[in-house]
């Protein structure tokens, strides 16, 4: 392997590595820090909201 | 922040007055990594999930779908202050019945008129009841046996406490008594509020426990043969399941009840297909004893939320048809094995060995958990986890096939929760207590389902039976989908009360004793 393909074998390798260190500080930090439960949470009320406002056939 | 079980203080992830918990726990660097695999693992689902426009146009149209924001939150719930072996276990579980809800749920939606209306796929489809044996769907593998109820109303409950409020609250502006159970008025309600996916060739319900769940039947099968045309085959298994002269009418009714599936789906009853199901229960059965056998020990290992929720969804709904449970089985066998071995434990103190019996409040099943963390009560196993252990027929022969029948038969009369609080006394009173002893339990926590008459009939008689036997017995009542009317806290007041009172025990983990957790989901 040539000098160059090896530097740009490296460069994908770090790239990846880089890539997969963020993604696991990104996740990391959702997942600990309970963030993705403190955003749905925020959406619950606009939810709940918006199924008032759907008409509906309720009857027994 | 600690690998050593109990040595947090779990309560003070908890934000007073919040939906949501501060953070998520830390388990020692092997097992957070573990668990948060497993979180990956869910988002995956749940990122598959939405990524199908028609499920996102349900989460929009049906009200009881909000619910499932809280999917990762109930895991944490149950996986509270586990390590080792028991978190794992409760994953294998948990994971398993998230992906298995989150079929369910794109089934229904892609047969139901309102969102994908896939007409052919609808013609494949069988509705049945949330509290029913799927056992007359064994031979139909060719079709899709669905639950509304189980999405709608069992599981949203379990995600978030608050969920069946707004649909007991419609019920009963519509008139139905608000002394039922509401469980049933809960599902009557989805159905008056015009909530529930439209699909199906035909449908099957029970007669499943109670007066409230006759009357949930009857409003629902009202609109479902009336409004939407599907018809309904009103399955009525005998009450007093343990008498011979009841198991000839109980056979019919399942005869019937597969000459009805047959004549409105056009499928035909594959008897191969039946008995590889009925080997597969086979296996959960022996799976599920030999766990019981271990809780019999000083080293218990498959308990608490750990054996009741994954029985009650591999018992009732699964009934040997999902391969993959049986996978689960073997899966949760060799780790309790492995934990059993090496003589661990799930908690840093086991204080008191108890049965749980009675109907468990839904909007708190998570409790057992905190039972054993907060006072040290090992939950050894539950009425709902006590079901058949009968081995039933699985080879294909024609004595077999009739023998099946009357399988499939006993199955339906021995659902969850239906083979205690039917059947006479003797299932519900007697046989609690041939439990204790055989569980060497020195306590049993009686949940005191209010609105179930058939349970909080025997109030006397359970006091008058722990006073001669000398057990204590610890009464929890709740309402079992509505905890306006006895909270969380409420519940573990009831036990805190008890075990400073009478027991005079300071608790394990103090910071558990109070939680300010009306609002959580």
């Amino acid at each position: 392997m040539s000098k160059k393909a090896k530097k740009r074998v490296f460069s994908i390798l770090w790239k990846i590595l880089a890539l997969l260190i963020g993604f696991f500080v990104v996740t990391f930090t959702v997942y600990i820090f309970n963030l993705d439960m403190k955003l749905t949470a925020a959406i619950e009320p606009w939810l709940l909201k918006h199924y008032d406002r759907i008409p509906r056939d309720t009857h027994l | 922040m600690a690998k050593e079980i109990g040595a947090d203080r779990l309560g003070d992830l908890y934000i007073d007055g919040g939906k949501v918990r501060k953070r998520r726990e830390w388990r020692g660097l092997v097992d957070t990594m573990y668990d948060y695999s497993r979180w990956l693992k869910i988002m995956t689902i749940l990122g598959k999930f939405v990524m199908k426009p028609r499920n996102v146009k349900a989460m929009f149209r049906y009200r009881w779908m909000a619910n499932y924001l809280a999917v990762p939150m109930m895991v944490d719930r149950h996986t509270q202050g586990l390590r080792g072996e028991y978190l794992r276990m409760c994953h294998v579980e948990q994971d398993l019945i998230i992906d298995d809800v989150a079929k369910l749920l794109d089934n229904l939606f892609r047969g139901d008129r309102r969102i994908g209306n896939d007409t052919e796929f609808s013609k494949k489809v069988v509705l049945v009841d949330e509290n029913e044996m799927t056992a007359v769907m064994m031979g139909f593998p060719m079709l899709k046996s669905l639950s509304r109820e189980t999405p709608s109303t069992y599981v949203s409950v379990l995600l978030n406490q608050h969920a069946a409020e707004h649909y007991i609250d419609v019920a009963q502006e519509f008139g139905l008594a608000g002394d039922v159970c509401p469980m049933p008025e809960a599902e009557a309600g989805v159905s008056i509020d015009d909530d529930a996916p439209v699909l199906g060739a035909c449908a099957i319900q029970c007669n499943t426990t109670c007066d409230g769940s006759l009357l949930g039947n009857g409003v629902i099968s009202k609109r479902l043969e009336l409004e939407d045309g599907i018809p309904v085959f009103q399955l009525a298994a005998p009450l007093r399941h343990r008498e011979d002269d009841v198991q000839e009418y109980a056979a019919q009714e399942i005869r019937n009840a597969i000459a009805f599936i047959e004549k409105h789906t056009g499928a035909k009853w594959d008897w191969t297909a039946y008995f590889d199901c009925a080997r597969r229960v086979n296996i959960a059965t022996r799976c599920r004893q030999e766990w019981l056998d271990m809780n019999r020990t000083d080293y218990p290992q498959v308990f608490g939320s750990n054996l009741a929720l994954y029985t009650e969804t591999n018992y009732m709904a699964i009934c040997g048809r999902i391969p993959a449970f049986e996978k689960a089985d073997r899966e949760l066998t060799r780790l309790a094995e492995k934990a059993y071995n090496a003589r661990k434990r799930a908690a840093k103190e086991y204080r008191h060995r108890a049965i749980i019996w009675g109907v468990q409040s839904h909007f708190y099943m998570d409790f057992l958990v905190w039972l054993l963390n907060c006072w040290g009560i090992v939950p050894l196993t539950d009425m709902l986890s006590m079901v058949s252990t009968r081995v039933l027929a699985e080879e294909d022969t024609p004595e077999n096939r009739e023998t099946a029948i009357y399988d499939m038969a006993w199955l339906t009369e021995n659902m969850i929760m239906r083979n205690r609080t039917h059947g006479g006394y003797k299932v519900l009173l007697d046989e609690l207590w041939e439990f204790c002893e055989m569980f060497n339990a020195d306590m049993v926590v009686l949940w005191e389902h209010m609105s179930c008459k058939a349970l909080t009939g025997m109030h006397g008689m359970f006091e008058e039976r722990a006073r001669e036997k000398g057990i204590h017995l610890v009464w929890v009542t709740h309402d079992l989908f509505d905890p306006r009317i006895i909270s969380r806290q409420g519940v573990r007041d009831q036990i805190n009360n008890y075990m400073r009172t009478v027991m005079r025990e300071e608790p394990l983990d103090p910071s558990l004793e109070i939680l300010h957790d009306e609002e959580s989901w």
